[in-house]
């Protein structure tokens, strides 16, 4: 090796050391924490409120507490809230609850009993909603007209935007979340339970709603697990959702046979793309109404449809109904069809997406217990076959760890 | 003051002077006479009468309603007689008054077309006659038209509101139940014209607006109704259609007693039973007005009879009056008591479609077809209590209390069948969700209203009128109970071809939930009027009426509701019950302790009005012209009993309005006129239409709010009227009007199924009325035509999804409740010798703008409608029995509405027949 040689050996390496250097070198920022503005003194909190509910502190709502136009009410992660007296959070502003996986968000009544509390109402001047990470639970308690109140309600009538993301819902009286009036919607990565006393839909998204609906786990609804709709009188925008990896299982059975739910339906002019999702023990499976935009912007396809019974025996009052699980996939009043890609089960055991645990109860009670889990075990038909433009897999939980994180 | 002049050969004089011998106490005599017309011998009241004695001593009085005067313990001997009338040629005689004795007189004044004559008329003319009623219109200030008490009786009408569409220019709005009834003057909606009770303001029973509803007023009770349409500086200002006045009754100068009663049926129960439901467990408070803010309800705490209903044939519909009068301590004390009762049992048998937008073509189409039975029970009570006392001839204090009392019960069956909806529809006829609902509601109306005036010549040219008011007014509607019931029919094929043979299977009735309302609200008045006129004549031939007034009312009101909801308790797997009857059906109480603290429905109003007016009134034999202003400073408003954030908790609306008016009377010849008038005048929102908060309707599935920036409406009225009356009880009128109405008031689409009072712009309004009436020996013909066109542009939704296109769009149309052509004939056989009348009345009411419909280019009209009535009465036994009979709605006409060429309603009330007997004495 002459010097010369030595001399480029050297250079190259001295490059290679340099280059290796500087691909190492990293700058990170560290999570400091942001200043809270206006902190609010934990303890008992009603009327107008604005300001930050901070972290690891309690607070008991004692009175309906309003939120002004202009102002925002947030939340830092592992706070817990208390609502006593059937009262309500009424947003007229911003709406900013950001828990984290580790310390979520919890509300609750203080009783603990399904329908105890009013939910979150956001008015007509709502500017945006923000919800992640938070366990909300038991909403639903009657309004100043004795009805049932949704437990998200936006009724936005300016352009919003709607955040709801890897939350807990359980024992909702009605609609658990209902957005209506053309907001965009961020819907993921969330878990519904058993809500809905004898009516209500899971997620009911109404007049020129647009977004995602995907990755959510719902789980016995009463009505309907997502529901989507335009307004007949004003059809343009549409109501235009995608609504893919959903996992929905054992919905729409409370409202007895003369208003059966649907695991997913489109109606008044509304237009979806519905794909990826797995539909077990749904009353109806997925339906396509003959009002919906049944123009080629509505599509669906790669849907898991299982039923762990043929008939669902409702011998619960004394009768003897049999109610066909399968016959109900794609429900016979709507004009929605099996598409190739769909995965239809032909009876008991075909096509069953084997979750890691199911009970494979039909009809359960509003403010039942639940530990089904709907991870897939391995070998399950619905790794592999999904729609690649949403996901390669079928359902809420996905191999690729973008799917929900319950 | 005395014009003497001698009467003039030309007219017709007559004195018939009847001696009758009457003890007396005193050395004095007494004076006793009838003042009437020439022409039909119409009884004149508020004639002037002096007498001069030989030693120019004066005694003066004026006369009654019948006509009469009287002057008491005056001394005998002779007497000038001087009496002076309106319209009229004065009269002079002598006469002589016999000690001891009461000599009477009956005095016949002839029309007069040179002289003008009487300074002082303050006393009203009786409109309880036919010719009486001609007569008020003929004489009339305003534009008016009047029905008298007579023909309300032999019309085929029993309540205010049924008699009121037979008049001019007007119609009356219904809600679907037919238990609350509204007049439409011209066509315009009840919200633009008030309602009097002897010339006031009454408080309202309506939960929502102002209005009095005039099926609860019996016609028995009644001594004419008149409708103003045009208003003076004196009369109150909120009437841009027009004003309807009851008038009541009054004390007459002899003795009556008139006694009647009458059974009916009605043809509906001829073909179906009446649904009956049991009142006794009937809670008349809500559970939190029983048992306390803190009380937890409980399933218990809801009655089950009033939800079970049972088929019956209904007992007949009943009426019974009874009215007496007499003057008693000689003559000075005036009393009148009139009294009616009525049990009516009705029903109706209806389709009330819903619409909805069909996606794909963008027209409306039904969601839903929906049938009604409903079965109604109303039982009016009217009592009216007149007392006048006279100190003097110059001084006269009067009492008058009204009482209205109205029960209704009404059961109501609605099956619903969703066609195309958010819980799927319809796949093939006979096939989609039904939702049944079994309702019970019972409601108490109650009005008081108690006038106490006082009427004082101060001097020849001064008249003070005084009035006070105390008015009251409640309704109580307690337990409105709900229970609804779902299933769903469905096809199965019977063989694997799903295009093959189907046959239908019926899912059970599910329990899905109950609602329970109690409600109740209150309305009280104090008004307080006083006015003061001057006359005198400027010369021989004018004479002008100076007057000038206030009124202050001051009124609150308050509305109280509590909601509770009943929930289906649910079997272990969650899945609602099967519904078999109201004793099986198990519940919880969703809402435990009801909405009573925090329902928007709970809150006070008030309204305190304030006007004051001056009004000229110059009077010629050939012209009449009145002009002034009025001006009325309003101040209303509401509040919440709760406060609710994000609402308008409390209101408070001031305004001022100044009116002016000016009207023309010329008169052509005795028995016509030609009218022009100009007045402005206002219509104030509903006291409801303030208030955010929602009200289900009870009549089709659309919910109402209101509008706290609801402005009041003002309107410029333009009339113009020919009037011709060619003899006693004929007529001929032809008028035509024009109306500008800035901010009128309609109800306007928010969303869902939500309408709200909003202002509208300006509204143009021009009609034509036509009113005659005549006879041919036994037979008369009597009629009216009125023709109404508005213009008002509103927003609605246009919508082409082929171009992409949903936008707002104005759309013209006419105003809400208008209706275009409306035809009254009715056919008279008159036959005094036989005492036979029969009357068979003719309704044409024209297509009407019934709701408005938010997309563009289609609205609810209700089809034009044809109605048939009969009534007849004969006299037996001489003069004091008759018997009549009443037969309504004889063709069996239907109410339809439409969208387009989509029926969504279809009412059927069928045919009511009514026979009964009257005495009189």
């Amino acid at each position: 090796m002459n010097t010369k040689q030595n001399f480029l050996v050297l250079g190259a390496a001295a490059a290679l050391l340099a280059v290796s250097c500087s691909k190492s070198d990293s700058t990170t920022t560290n999570t400091q924490p942001i200043p809270v503005s206006n902190p609010i003194t934990p303890g008992n909190i009603s009327g107008y409120v604005k300001g930050t509910f901070t972290t690891g502190n309690t607070y008991t709502i004692t009175g309906d507490i309003t939120i002004k136009k202009g102002d925002t009410l947030a939340s830092q992660e592992g706070v817990t809230i208390i609502v006593k007296n059937d009262a309500q959070i009424f947003v007229q502003g911003v709406l900013n609850i950001v828990g984290t996986q580790d310390k979520p968000v919890s509300f609750n009544s203080d009783n603990n009993k399904p329908g105890s509390w009013g939910g979150i109402q956001c008015d007509t001047m709502v500017s945006s909603v923000t919800i992640k990470w938070a366990n909300i639970q038991n909403t639903g308690g009657p309004d100043p007209a004795g009805d049932a109140r949704k437990s998200v309600f936006v009724n936005s009538v300016v352009p919003c935007n709607v955040d709801i993301e890897d939350c807990w819902f359980t024992n909702g009286q009605d609609d658990l979340i209902r957005i209506q009036n053309g907001a965009h919607v961020t819907i993921l990565r969330n878990t519904i339970t058993c809500s809905g006393s004898t009516d209500g839909e899971a997620i009911n998204l109404k007049s020129g709603i647009t977004g995602d609906v995907a990755y959510n786990v719902i789980y016995s609804q009463a009505g309907t697990g997502v529901k989507l709709e335009t307004n007949a009188l004003k059809p343009i925008p549409q109501t235009n959702i995608n609504v893919y990896n959903n996992t929905l299982v054992s919905n729409g059975w409370r409202r007895g046979q003369a208003e059966p739910g649907r695991g997913v339906s489109v109606g008044v002019y509304a237009t979806a793309k519905i794909y990826n999702n797995i539909f077990v023990n749904n009353y109806q499976g997925l339906e396509i109404f003959t009002d919906a935009d049944t123009s080629a912007s509505t599509k669906y396809g790669n849907n898991l449809f299982y039923a762990t019974q043929n008939t669902y025996q409702d011998t619960t009052q004394g009768g003897n109904l049999a109610i066909s699980i399968k016959a109900g996939f794609y429900p016979s009043d709507g004009v929605g069809k099996p598409q190739s890609s769909d995965l239809i089960s032909t009876g008991v055991g075909n096509q069953d997406p084997m979750f890691v645990s199911y009970d494979g109860k039909v009809a359960t009670p509003n403010g039942a217990t639940t530990s089904n889990d709907y991870h897939l075990k391995t070998g399950s038909p619905a790794i592999g076959k999904g729609n690649a433009t949403y996901n390669n897999d079928i359902g809420a939980y996905t191999s690729d760890g973008k799917g929900n994180k319950h | 003051m005395t014009i003497c002049r001698q009467p003039m050969n030309k007219y017709f004089v007559q004195l018939v002077a009847l001696f009758i011998s009457i003890q007396s106490f005193s050395q004095s005599g007494t004076l006793k006479g009838k003042v009437e017309s020439q022409q039909g011998n119409e009884k004149l009241s508020g004639a002037f009468v002096s007498c001069k004695d030989s030693h120019g001593k004066l005694f003066e009085a004026i006369t009654e309603d019948d006509g009469e005067f009287k002057l008491k313990n005056i001394s005998p001997g002779p007497y000038q007689l001087h009496v002076e009338y309106v319209g009229y040629d004065a009269y002079n005689t002598t006469i002589t008054v016999v000690e001891n004795k009461t000599t009477e007189c009956k005095i016949i004044l002839v029309q007069s077309r040179k002289s003008l004559a009487g300074v002082q008329v303050f006393a009203s003319l009786s409109q309880e006659d036919d010719a009486g009623a001609r007569a008020k219109e003929q004489r009339s200030t305003t534009l008016v038209n009047v029905i008298s008490a007579k023909a309300m009786e032999r019309s085929p009408d029993i309540n205010a509101a049924n008699v009121l569409q037979r008049m001019s220019g007007l119609s009356i709005q219904r809600n679907g139940g037919g238990d609350e009834a509204y007049a439409v003057i011209r066509g315009l909606d009840p919200r633009y014209s008030n309602t009097l009770i002897n010339g006031i303001k009454i408080a309202s029973p309506d939960e929502k607006s102002r209005f009095v509803p005039l099926s609860i007023v019996p016609s028995d009770i009644l001594g004419s109704i008149e409708v103003h349409k045009t208003l003076t500086p004196d009369m109150e200002g909120d009437a841009i259609g027009g004003t309807v006045n009851m008038v009541m009754k009054n004390a007459p100068q002899k003795a009556i007693f008139k006694v009647s009663g009458s059974i009916g049926y009605n043809a509906i129960f001829f073909n179906r039973k009446y649904e009956k439901f049991s009142r006794s467990d009937i809670q008349q408070k809500s559970v939190i007005e029983r048992k306390g803010a803190d009380y937890v309800a409980q399933p218990d705490d809801f009655s089950r009879s009033n939800l079970d209903f049972k088929p019956v044939m209904p007992m007949p519909s009943s009426t019974f009056s009874l009215a007496a009068g007499k003057r008693f301590m000689h003559d000075k004390l005036g009393v009148m008591i009139s009294e009616s009762f009525q049990n009516q049992y009705y029903g109706s048998n209806s389709t009330f479609n819903q619409a909805t937008i069909n996606t794909h073509t963008t027209e409306p189409t039904y969601s839903d077809y929906a049938v009604r039975q409903f079965s109604t029970q109303q039982l009016n009570n009217g009592t009216v209590l007149h007392l006048d006392y006279e100190f003097n001839s110059k001084n006269k204090i009067t009492f008058t209390d009204v009482l209205l009392y109205s029960f209704l019960a009404q059961s109501r069956t609605i099956v619903d069948t969703s066609i195309i909806g958010g819980n799927g529809g319809r796949t093939v006829p006979g096939t989609g969700p039904v939702s049944t609902d079994y309702l019970s509601v019972t409601s108490k109306q109650l009005i008081q209203n108690a006038k106490l005036e006082g009427k004082h010549i101060l001097s020849k040219h001064f008249l003070f009128e005084w009035t006070g008011v105390f008015s009251y007014a409640k309704k109580r509607s307690p337990d409105f109970a709900d229970i609804a019931v779902n299933k769903k029919i469905d096809t199965v094929h019977t063989d694997n071809d799903i295009h093959g043979p189907y046959t239908f299977v019926t899912t059970p009735d599910y329990f899905d939930a109950i609602d329970r309302l109690w409600q109740h609200n209150e309305d009280k008045d104090i008004d307080g009027l006083a006015n003061i006129s001057y006359k005198t004549k400027i010369n021989e031939n004018v004479l002008i009426d100076i007057k000038a007034g206030g009124l202050y009312r001051h009124k609150t009101r308050y509305n109280i509701q509590d909601e509770y909801q009943l929930k289906p308790t649910t079997s272990s797997s969650g899945i609602k019950q099967i519904y078999t009857n109201i004793y099986e059906a198990q519940w919880t109480v969703y809402n435990s302790h009801g909405t009573y603290d925090y329902d928007k429905n709970n809150y006070k109003l008030f309204e305190d009005v304030t006007a004051g007016y001056l009004q000229f009134k110059l009077t010629s034999h050939i012209f009449e012209v009145v002009a002034g202003a009025r001006e009325e400073y309003t101040s209303q408003g509401y509040t919440m009993n709760t406060f609710h954030p994000a609402q308008i908790n409390s209101l408070t609306k001031n305004y001022t309005d100044l009116l002016p008016s000016a009207m023309i009377k010329y008169k052509i010849t005795a028995r016509s006129n030609l009218r022009a008038a100009y007045f402005k005048s206002i219509a104030r929102p509903n006291y409801y239409d303030l208030v955010p908060a929602t009200i289900q309707s009870v009549s089709n599935a659309t919910a109402s709010t209101g509008n706290p920036q609801l402005k009041h409406s003002v309107a410029d009225n333009f009339d113009l009227r020919y009037e011709f009356f060619p003899r006693e009880e004929e007529q001929l009128f032809a008028g035509v009007f024009y109306k500008k109405v800035a901010d009128p008031i309609e109800s306007a689409y928010v969303n869902g199924t939500t309408y709200q009072p909003q202002n509208f712009g300006t509204a143009k309004v021009y009609g034509l009325e036509l009113q005659f009436t005549k006879w041919l020996g036994y037979f008369g013909l009597t009629g009216n035509y009125t023709y109404l066109h508005s213009t008002i542009y509103s927003t609605k939704s246009y919508i082409d999804l082929a171009q992409n296109i949903a936008k707002d769009s104005m759309q013209k149309r006419s105003l809400q409740g208008q209706t275009g052509n409306t035809l009254n004939l009715s056919f008279l056989y008159k036959n005094d010798k036989q005492k036979i009348f029969v009357q068979v009345a003719y309704q044409y009411i024209g297509k009407t703008l019934t709701l408005v419909y938010p997309l563009f280019g289609y609205d609810y009209y209700q089809k034009p409608l044809s109605l048939l009535s009969l009534s007849a009465e004969k006299q037996l036994n001489g003069q004091h029995l008759s018997i009549f009979a009443k037969v309504n709605n004889i063709l069996n006409s239907h109410q339809v509405e439409e969208i387009n060429n989509l029926m969504m309603v279809n009412e059927m009330t069928n045919v009511g027949f009514n026979v009964g007997v009257r005495l009189n004495y």
